[in-house]
């Protein structure tokens, strides 16, 4: 499966989606125009990677997922779509997989680290939260 | 000694570009300001949901005596954002609705709303959550003020007093 990757923008984060490594990176700033247009696509990759990747392993060790968010500021519009990232993830740990987050945060940037506490909470997942 | 400082002043039709050049102004001007991270912060956020608020009205109706107007001022220890955009007449009620819900609840209730809000509602066309009045709301801990002037019979201006303390 192709991994998902798009560059920083002034306005969008820096994606890295691998499917071979089973790290995820969502990192930088976001505020798209289109919303719907930047975030949708990560979330057909999830779904695909569900069907593609985790339902063919077979093996008592399940992957090993890390999503790491280093997310520097994200609109409220967007933090609806990175709440349904990490509900994706939540159903492949539902699933047996393994999967760790790590939320780094600038050290002293509340607002990040009490938003990624927030998302942690909706979701029902433990976040490692990791200052920088 | 006059604490009343004007920090970002704008009136006219709003790009997405022009947001993000206001945010930059804006950063740098903080910056020199020698606040710290925090701060910044919870200002940039209010500014962007407000700059946000106006730009997505902004392609359904242009009218040139009623530009849209965004304002960040310091006046002691207080910051002030101020804006103002034409809305259509059918969105009053329900933005007016949504205010005073907000503007009823506290920390608690806040959080409670931003999360039933951020699980259960779709995103609009206009790419709208419903989370940002919600969002500013969180940040300011205070009520949010807001006026509604009738324009015509399709049109209003509405206008939105946000104060962030520190």
């Amino acid at each position: 499966m192709e991994p998902y990757i798009r560059e920083a923008t002034e306005f969008t984060p820096k994606v890295h989606f691998d499917a071979e490594t089973n790290i995820f990176e969502l990192s930088g700033f976001s505020r798209p125009e289109n919303v719907i247009g930047f975030y949708k696509p990560l979330l057909n990759w999830l779904e695909k990677y569900q069907d593609e990747v985790l339902v063919k392993n077979v093996d008592f060790d399940k992957s090993i997922i890390t999503f790491n968010a280093k997310l520097t500021y994200f609109n409220s519009a967007s933090s609806k779509f990175i709440l349904d990232l990490f509900l994706e993830l939540f159903k492949f740990q539902s699933k047996g997989n393994s999967v760790v987050v790590n939320w780094f945060y600038e050290d002293g940037d509340d607002e990040i680290l009490e938003s990624g506490e927030e998302i942690a909470d909706m979701v029902g997942m433990q976040f490692n939260f990791i200052s920088y | 000694m006059n604490n009343h400082q004007k920090i970002i002043e704008y009136k006219g039709h709003l790009s997405y570009e022009e947001i993000g050049t206001l945010l930059n102004r804006m950063t740098l001007r903080l910056s020199d300001m020698g606040l710290k991270l925090p701060v910044k912060k919870r200002i940039y956020s209010v500014m962007v949901e407000i700059l946000e608020n106006i730009y997505k009205h902004k392609s359904d109706i242009i009218n040139e005596t009623h530009l849209s107007s965004f304002e960040l001022e310091k006046e002691g220890n207080e910051f002030k954002i101020e804006s103002g955009n034409i809305v259509e007449r059918d969105s009053v009620d329900s933005l007016k609705t949504k205010l005073d819900l907000v503007n009823s609840l506290d920390e608690t209730g806040l959080k409670e709303l931003y999360k039933n809000t951020i699980l259960n509602d779709k995103i609009s066309e206009k790419g709208g959550a419903g989370l940002g009045i919600i969002n500013i709301a969180k940040i300011s801990g205070r009520k949010i003020n807001y006026d509604f002037r009738n324009i015509n019979g399709q049109m209003s201006y509405f206008t939105v007093n946000v104060k962030l303390k520190f």
